[in-house]
């Protein structure tokens, strides 16, 4: 659906360039991630794909013609989702989603989606007297409000309680059931976990890894036991883990479960949090 | 319905719900209190300079106003990503300013002609109204494009308003009269206003009229493409208004 060939892209007042050579490709029908440290340039490849910014170096083709020859008939086929709040403040949630609904070929049930994500009830009521997490519901639904052919969603669960975050999901997920592609900015672990079919990498402005958060765990991954015992002395207790792979022929483990008091026993894998931090080299803020 | 109307009919409701129509429907009561306590019962001395001033100023604050508007609630950024060509943008902006000068030039002409007198044709003054009131839609655009605030935008009104629109209605009220600053003025687009204005009176020179003509249309062509060229570079910036 998009193939991106070493883009790079420079904000005009900046010395430095923010994205610096970029390359993947998103296939029709999946979720792609876009995972990185904050100010890595994330939103700023998803606003260079939206043509927001059109000033790149490189090439990006969808549906194998370069992004920089399509009009505003692009936005028939496409749907934005921005971090930041993006409504008219002073106009009804309604009468927001119904303005962007007429300027589209295709118009989505707007009704029936405010009410699964639960703003429903609010949509004659301004923007601006909104709590955060219904603006950043409201957000999804406007992206969506075209039935796009694809989707860029930029941190689209930060900000909601579990249970929208949940709906939400659920929603990307019947999304790309239909047949529709997405890319997803985030830097939520778990949304990548449950939600990416291929995940991008991002570490100062270029691509440090691309593959399926499975081959990522396997490939970073370490199987192992942590086991905490009484040392026998005072209160102190100690800590060793063990490869879990060679478990069963390692002598050391089974003399330690023989003959000491084992406190507690985990196996432990991998997540994607600890390869983020290994690739990216950045420890991750919540 | 094409994006176009829809732009506009979203403008207008807009217009209301940010009650900017209300601002100046309260404008416009002002400039009739203001032809209320005129003496004078001829008063096309006076009333081509309250248009002046309404339809300079008033254009600049109204594109400014909304642009910011629009930029701090991050709606711009939507329609940027909505199928609205920035032509249609502009245009509906222009328009709309257009529209509201229009407005209040009918409203101040219909409350002269029923209580006062007033020698100048509602058509002359139609015409100047529209060019004039364009050129400075646009003129509103530039000052927002180069305000990083609205504070800024304000700071660069008031420039505006000092350099060139204050010393043009000095001039016109005879309190500058030295032949060198008339001269100099010509420079200025508010006297091509000016001038387009008074023209209704019927004491105008023509070389005067075809000046004026000249300038605010040749300006607001050249204008128009300039603010269309800058206006994504402006648009996407984080910093500007
Ligand atoms: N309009 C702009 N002008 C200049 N520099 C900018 C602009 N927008 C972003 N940047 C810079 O570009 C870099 C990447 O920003 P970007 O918003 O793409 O990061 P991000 O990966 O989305 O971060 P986050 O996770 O915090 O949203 C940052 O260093 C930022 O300061
Ligand atoms: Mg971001």
């Amino acid at each position: 659906m998009f193939q991106v060939r070493d883009v790079t892209y420079r904000y005009p007042r900046n010395r430095k360039d923010t994205i610096k050579g970029i390359s993947f490709d998103i296939r029709q029908g999946e979720i792609f991630g876009l995972l990185g440290p904050s100010g890595v340039g994330k939103s700023t490849t998803q606003k260079i794909m939206v043509k927001l910014l059109t000033d790149y170096q490189g090439e990006i083709y969808y549906r194998n013609k370069e992004l920089k020859n399509f009009d505003k008939q692009y936005y028939q086929e496409i749907g934005v989702g921005f971090e930041v709040p993006v409504h008219f403040s002073k106009l009804t949630a309604d009468e927001n989603i119904h303005f962007f609904k007429k300027l589209y070929r295709n118009q989505a049930n707007t009704d029936a989606m405010m009410q699964r994500l639960g703003i429903y009830e609010a949509k004659k009521k301004k923007v601006d007297e909104f709590s955060k997490g219904m603006k950043i519901r409201l957000n999804f639904v406007r992206a969506v409000l075209n039935n796009p052919a694809v989707l860029f969603l930029d941190e689209p669960t930060i900000g909601l309680d579990p249970a929208n975050a949940r709906t939400l999901k659920t929603m990307i997920k019947e999304f790309r059931s239909y047949g529709g592609t997405v890319l997803l900015s985030t830097h939520l672990m778990s949304d990548v976990d449950e939600l990416c079919d291929r995940v991008a990498f991002m570490a100062d402005g270029r691509i440090a890894e691309i593959d399926t958060p499975q081959n990522l765990k396997m490939k970073y991954g370490e199987r192992k036991v942590e086991v905490e015992y009484d040392t026998g002395n005072e209160e102190a207790t100690s800590k060793v883990s063990f490869d879990l792979d060679t478990i069963n022929r390692n002598e050391d483990f089974f003399k330690l479960v023989r003959n000491k008091k084992i406190i507690t026993m985990h196996s432990k894998e991998t997540t994607l949090d600890d390869i983020f931090i290994k690739i990216t080299g950045v420890e991750k803020h919540d | 319905m094409t994006n176009f109307f829809v732009l506009l009919l979203g403008e207008i409701k807009r217009l209301q719900r940010y009650n900017i129509l209300s601002a100046s429907a309260v404008v416009a009561l002002l400039w009739i209190g203001v032809l209320y306590l005129t003496e004078l019962p001829d008063i096309t001395f006076i009333f081509p300079m309250l248009i002046y001033v309404d339809a300079t100023s008033m254009a600049i604050l109204m594109v400014g106003v909304t642009i910011f508007f629009e930029k701090q609630e991050g709606s711009l950024h939507t329609l940027l990503v909505t199928p609205i060509s920035k032509l249609d943008y502009l245009l509906n902006k222009s328009i709309i300013t257009v529209a509201s000068s229009v407005i209040t030039l009918t409203i101040l002409y219909l409350y002269v002609v029923i209580f006062k007198e007033i020698d100048m044709s509602f058509l002359g003054l139609l015409g100047a109204v529209i060019l004039v009131a364009l050129f400075h839609s646009l003129v509103g655009f530039l000052l927002t494009y180069n305000s990083r605030d609205f504070t800024a935008l304000l700071i660069n009104m008031m420039k505006y308003m000092f350099i060139f629109m204050i010393p043009v209605l000095l001039e016109y009220m005879q309190i500058i009269q030295q032949d060198i600053v008339e001269a100099i003025l010509y420079i200025a687009p508010t006297k091509a206003a000016m001038i387009l204005l008074y023209a209704p009176a019927g004491e105008t020179e023509l070389w005067e009229i075809v000046y004026a003509l000249g300038y605010l249309g040749i300006g607001s062509i050249i204008l128009f493409i300039f603010v269309l060229k800058r206006f994504e570079q402006f648009a996407v910036s984080e910093s500007g208004v």
